[in-house]
């Protein structure tokens, strides 16, 4: 990789959270991890007080987003990111519960990247995060500047 | 208003058109009558003044006839003596026609007799003083008039003639009053009636009006009652449905809700799994330091006594943990399929019924062959339906026919189908095992399940058939018995529209 990515995780479930790094950390992918419990903090973080995403100019992002969130919707904050001229290069991965065709059409359409639904089965679930850490140590993120 | 107070109005006014037309026929008889009667009282009062002139003209008649005789006799003139045999002649036929008049009085009758003896006698003094003048003897036609002025004839006449006059005038009062009331009462009857009948038709006038004005306010009453009443419904529609959606939502929350710990609990078990495999296998290396050859390869724990005892009873625990998640997910999966399908909307299409049921039974052909059953598919009637959901519902039954054969009892299932009043009947009968009468109820209920515990399911399939079929607007039964087959009855709408179930989506 050629620049240092940062993995931003958006899950609410500390459960959850814990094993996806754990996991990623399997597949042998060691870039900085930032995780929320919540969506406020999460967007406060991504586009900065002003709400204009302009202090994540220049850093390359990669989202991790669930969709079931105690304060508002992964739908809500996927389509900030995708309106967002400074977020909006940055890949998209929603990784959720929810296996509703409507839903996963719905994230694709408004430009979700990946969409991973968890799967109880842990081997399953394992294997899951590992093939996305594969897919992070080989995608090409472009910074976050225009 | 009531049925009561319409007929009881509707008896009223009827009996007021009939009042009306009995005092119509009552003043029309009683002036057709009085009429008459006044004619008849005109007539007897014409009678009478009649019968007076005829009086006066007889009283005339002898007058003239005495006159005449006192000139000839004075004279012996010729004119004199026709003059009074003229009116001697006509003195007779005037009294008979008097006597004609008032013939039909008793008392006058009495009093003609008297007047005609009179005249009788008078006519012959007449002839017999006349003869004397024509016999040329004056004086003693004088003395024989002298001698008749002593009898007293005239006086007679005079007399007699004269209570008949009265007599007559008395009637002729009597009758004209008679008449006079006559036409007053026909006059009085009149008035009476014709106001009689105006005041039936006000009256009648009214109760129409009044009768229209609460039929107007009965419809009115009717319109908002009718309005009034679709509201209700529309409002118990949305409110139901509503509910159900309150419900479908509440599944689906709670199903994914319940996903999410069941996530962490089976990573985490794993991991635990994992755990418990490192430390097993440290405590192997640890007490198993082999004093010779290789330390065991990896993966391998060699354990011994309670210790292997303990790693048996860790992945015990951990197989019960781990089966009892799997078992909760595919319940939540369930569940969150049926609020899935709960959500779906029908999309009525024209159904080839047999071909679809013959699709489902060439799926399900080896499953079928594994329990050496066949599948009879008799002709069915057609439907306008939701494919997806006919699909379930046929699949379902057909599966669970097979799936529940008696061992080894070659296997039998029929489908047959016919129509009635718009409803399609679908009949899935197979020569299986049977469901005992006392589980009918329980084997559609979710998670339930009855009968000999040896096949794999989660109690569903019914369960979901059975909501399928309501949500189509129809109805399921079963008959069955243990031992002896079971035959579920699938009744459908023949053409499902959006209509009569969508309320529900």
């Amino acid at each position: 990789m050629t620049l240092p990515v940062t993995i931003i995780m958006i899950e609410d479930d500390e459960g959850h959270a814990r094993l996806i790094e754990r996991n990623i950390r399997r597949s042998g992918v060691n870039n900085e991890i930032v995780s929320f419990a919540n969506g406020t903090d999460a967007m406060r973080h991504l586009f900065g007080a002003d709400g204009s995403g302009l202090v994540q100019k220049g850093n390359a992002l990669l989202i991790l987003l669930d969709l079931n969130l105690p304060d508002m919707t992964g739908i809500d904050i996927l389509k900030q990111i995708k309106e967002n001229k400074y977020l909006k290069a940055s890949p998209v991965v929603v990784l959720t519960t929810t296996d509703d065709s409507q839903e996963i059409k719905r994230c694709y359409e408004l430009g979700c990247n990946v969409y991973i639904t968890k799967p109880v089965n842990y081997e399953n679930f394992a294997n899951a995060i590992r093939q996305l850490g594969l897919f992070f140590s080989v995608i090409q993120v472009p910074p976050a500047a225009s | 208003m009531t049925a009561e107070a319409h007929r009881r109005r509707a008896f009223w006014q009827l009996l007021l058109i009939a009042a009306g037309l009995l005092v119509l026929t009552v003043i029309s008889a009683g002036s057709v009558y009085l009429v008459n009667k006044a004619r008849d009282d005109s007539k007897w009062v014409i009678h009478t003044i009649e019968a007076e002139n005829q009086i006066n003209a007889l009283l005339l008649e002898i007058r003239r006839a005495e006159s005449s005789a006192r000139g000839f006799l004075l004279t012996q003139g010729p004119d004199f003596q026709s003059d009074h045999e003229k009116a001697v002649a006509s003195i007779i036929p005037a009294l008979d026609k008097l006597t004609r008049q008032i013939g039909d009085n008793p008392a006058q009758r009495e009093s003609i007799e008297k007047l005609s003896a009179a005249i009788k006698l008078r006519l012959d003094q007449f002839s017999r003083e006349m003869n004397f003048v024509k016999q040329g003897q004056p004086d003693n036609a004088v003395a024989f008039i002298r001698e008749a002025a002593a009898g007293n004839t005239t006086t007679t006449i005079g007399n007699l003639t004269n209570a008949m006059i009265r007599e007559e005038e008395r009637l002729f009062r009597i009758r004209t009053a008679n008449s006079d009331r006559s036409q007053t009462l026909a006059a009085s009857m009149t008035g009476i009636g014709s106001g009689l009948v105006v005041l039936l038709a006000l009256i009648s006038t009214w109760l129409v009006r009044r009768s229209a004005r609460a039929r107007d306010e009965a419809e009115a009453r009717l319109r908002d009652a009718n309005s009034n009443l679709e509201a209700v419904v529309h409002e118990r529609t949305a409110d139901l449905r509503e509910a159900n959606d309150e419900i479908q939502r509440f599944a689906y929350i709670v199903s994914h809700d319940l996903r999410s710990p069941l996530v962490n609990i089976m990573g985490f078990t794993s991991e635990l799994e994992e755990l418990g495999g490192d430390i097993f296998r440290r405590v192997s290396s640890l007490t198993h330091v082999p004093a010779d050859g290789p330390p065991p390869a990896d993966g391998q724990i060699a354990l011994e006594g309670p210790d292997q005892q303990l790693a048996a009873d860790f992945s015990e625990a951990l197989g019960f943990i781990k089966s009892s998640i799997a078992k909760m997910d595919r319940l939540i999966s369930a569940i969150l399929n049926l609020t899935r399908e709960g959500r779906r909307e029908f999309q009525p299409e024209k159904v080839d019924t047999r071909g679809l049921i013959e699709a489902i039974a060439s799926t399900l052909a080896h499953q079928a062959s594994e329990a050496q059953a066949e599948i009879h598919i008799d002709p069915l009637p057609n439907l306008v339906s939701d494919r997806l959901a006919l699909e379930q519902i046929f699949s379902n039954l057909i599966d669970n026919a097979i799936k529940y054969l008696k061992n080894g009892v070659p296997g039998e299932i029929r489908i047959r189908g016919r129509t009635k009043l718009g409803y399609a009947i679908f009949e899935i009968s197979d020569n299986g095992r049977g469901i005992d009468p006392k589980d009918h109820q329980r084997i559609f209920d979710l998670f339930r399940r009855a009968g000999t515990q040896d096949k794999q399911g989660q109690g569903i399939g019914l369960a979901h058939v059975r909501a399928l079929v309501r949500r189509l607007g129809g109805t399921m039964s079963l008959s069955s018995e243990l031992n002896a087959g079971s035959t579920f009855t699938i009744t459908l709408p023949i053409t499902w529209n959006a209509s009569n179930r969508n309320a529900d989506k």
